[in-house]
């Protein structure tokens, strides 16, 4: 069996991949791919832990609801950039510039 | 299932669609907003009840139908602070829905509007009933789902769709984080719930994962607390959005952040109490000083009111951060008062862009003379919460203030009665610009407001005048309230 440490630096190394996207990216969606990513290192820990508790269902419980919260959360995200499309033109999140201080 | 209100704020939530398509059908489009005002009524009742519940045990726990008892199955678990957030929750939302029926009544998919409205405060209320994580981050969820949505409603300007795509990306990452933290705390003790994590953790020496979870809580529920570096998204969402969805956004929405704060941080995180209160402290100025110091530089109104929402948040937090009974107890006064103050104003300013159209601070001079009766309870707001002393934002304020002395916190003490002075001084520019300034043309073609806008406005201000001259069995409900907070003994043994 793989020790629960490997499984903690997977997670944390999601975070900071998902986090990197959010930060550098320009296109919209890759911006909703990325807080997929974020939700995934914390399902991935979630699922660690409670294996490590000899599959307590509490965890897997969580990370089936957490899913489709994601699931609803990346709908919602790509009406707005659906929406965000058609006013600006472009899903270069840069554009989106308008609002400032 | 979930104690008769949220049970009440749910079933209106789902069958607000049937009551939209009867309306459609024959063709009378208010039937919605009379619903929506209804379920809230209804649940203000029920709230009524459950408080009465709650003042004879102290704790009041709701258990699911399943063989699972706490702490491994999910469950509510109500105390005073939970009633009274979920007070101010509901009361906020009515104000909101009756306000909505003429503000809304040009705008397309009004169904969608009212079943989003009660879901977002359905989603608070069992933000603060919930009794463990899992049922905070479900609710959390809907109240987050609900609010992306309703920043963004008017998709067919480009404002809201750049602000709700703003909030999203910011919040959604919050919530992860949120998620993060819990899956450390799960890790560490086996169990989400609040009173089996505050009973294995208390006792033991902290070590680095739960600094780390600190750190994870504090960014998560920061980002929507609008804690100064990550308030980038508040000043865009709140100003997008339509008006009464600001005022509840402003008013009870970050608030419910603070709450989540106060509650996880007192319960789960005492064994690193000092750590935590000096990073509020901290946090919480900066919050204040930039809130307050971009507020001045506003001409937009709604913008103006929504970065003063920062500031106030900074103050919420210096109470937290003090963590003794006084602190909180002015804490938890101020936000009751701010969502009376700040419900009032975004509905005020709502008005004004009802009738003229525009939200520049410039074309808005000299309205006191067509709408005269909204610009005097936007007068009585703004001076409310700029701490002038009759009326009720000076209170609470002051009680923060002298916790914080009290707390040996005196240098941040000293530096919240200057951001308090900073927020006179924007305030009574908007007053002066609104009152005395000549009026331009816009604001003379403008008319007087319908009824049903300016029955919450003069509501909401007589409740700001009798706050600030009979604060004391208000102040008792929050010192309740606090009390309940820093009882974490009688939360805990409910459970276990």
């Amino acid at each position: 069996m793989i020790p629960l440490v490997h499984y903690l630096a997977g997670a944390i190394a999601l975070y900071t991949i998902g986090m990197y996207c959010l930060a550098s990216k320009r296109n919209m969606i890759r911006l909703v791919i990325g807080i997929e990513i974020l939700i995934n290192a914390a399902h991935l820990t979630f699922i660690a832990f409670s294996a490590v508790r000899g599959t307590d269902p509490l965890g897997h419980a969580i990370v089936i609801m957490s899913i489709v919260f994601a699931g609803c959360t990346t709908a919602v995200a790509l009406t707005i950039v659906t929406y965000a499309y058609r006013h600006y033109g472009t899903l270069d999140v840069r554009k989106l510039r308008r609002l400032r201080w | 299932m979930f104690t008769e209100p949220l049970d009440v704020l749910l079933i209106f939530t789902v069958t607000t669609p049937v009551i939209g398509w009867v309306a459609y059908k024959k063709k009378y489009r208010k039937i919605q907003g009379v619903y929506a005002a209804l379920g809230f009524s209804v649940a203000a009742y029920f709230l009524y009840e459950l408080y009465m519940e709650v003042a004879e045990k102290g704790v009041v726990l709701i258990v699911g139908q399943l063989p699972f008892n706490p702490p491994l199955g999910a469950c509510l678990e109500i105390d005073m602070l939970s009633v009274f957030m979920a007070f101010l929750c509901t009361i906020t939302g009515l104000f909101a829905s009756v306000y909505s029926i003429t503000y809304m009544e040009h705008d397309t998919g009004l169904t969608e509007y009212y079943t989003l409205l009660l879901g977002i405060i359905a989603g608070m209320t069992g933000v603060v009933f919930a009794g463990d994580f899992f049922t905070l981050f479900v609710f959390w969820e809907l109240m987050c789902l609900t609010s992306y949505a309703l920043v963004a409603f008017r998709k067919q300007r480009w404002e809201p769709i750049e602000a709700g795509f703003k909030y999203l990306i910011m919040s959604a990452a919050g919530s992860a984080t949120i998620l993060l933290a819990m899956s450390f705390l799960y890790g560490m003790t086996g169990t989400v719930n609040f009173a089996g994590l505050a009973a294995s953790l208390n006792g033991t020496a902290p070590n680095r994962w739960l600094y780390v979870t600190l750190t994870l809580i504090i960014v998560g529920f920061g980002i929507k607390a609008a804690v100064v570096p990550f308030h980038t998204w508040l000043p865009d969402a709140h100003s997008a959005a339509p008006s009464p969805i600001s005022a509840v956004l402003s008013g009870v929405m970050v608030e419910t952040a603070a709450y989540a704060l106060i509650r996880i941080l007192l319960l789960i995180f005492a064994s690193t109490q000092p750590v935590w209160q000096m990073t509020l402290a901290v946090f919480s100025v900066f919050t204040m000083f930039v809130g307050n110091s971009m507020a001045l530089l506003q001409n937009d109104l709604k913008r103006l009111l929504a970065f003063s929402t920062i500031a106030q948040m900074g103050y919420i937090l210096f109470g937290l951060a003090t963590a003794s009974l006084s602190g909180l107890t002015g804490s938890l006064f101020h936000i009751m008062n701010h969502a009376i103050m700040k419900s009032l104003l975004f509905l005020c300013a709502g008005s004004f862009i009802h009738q003229t159209g525009t939200r520049d601070l410039r074309k808005l001079a000299g309205i006191r003379q067509t709408m005269p009766m909204t610009t005097i309870f936007f007068a009585i707001g703004a001076v409310a919460i700029a701490a002038i002393p009759p009326l009720n934002g000076f209170w609470s304020e002051w009680m923060i203030v002298a916790a914080g002395i009290e707390a040996g916190m005196l240098p941040f003490s000293a530096l919240m009665i200057i951001n308090v002075l900073f927020s006179v001084a924007y305030y009574l520019r908007v007053i002066h610009i609104i009152v005395f300034k000549k009026p331009t043309s816009m604001s003379k073609k403008a008319g007087g407001a319908p009824l049903s806008m300016l029955i919450p406005t003069l509501i909401l201000a007589s409740l700001c005048i009798i706050v600030g001259i009979y604060p004391g069995p208000f102040m008792a409900m929050a010192s309740q309230a606090a009390e309940a907070a820093l009882d974490l003994q009688a939360y805990i043994s409910s459970v276990l």
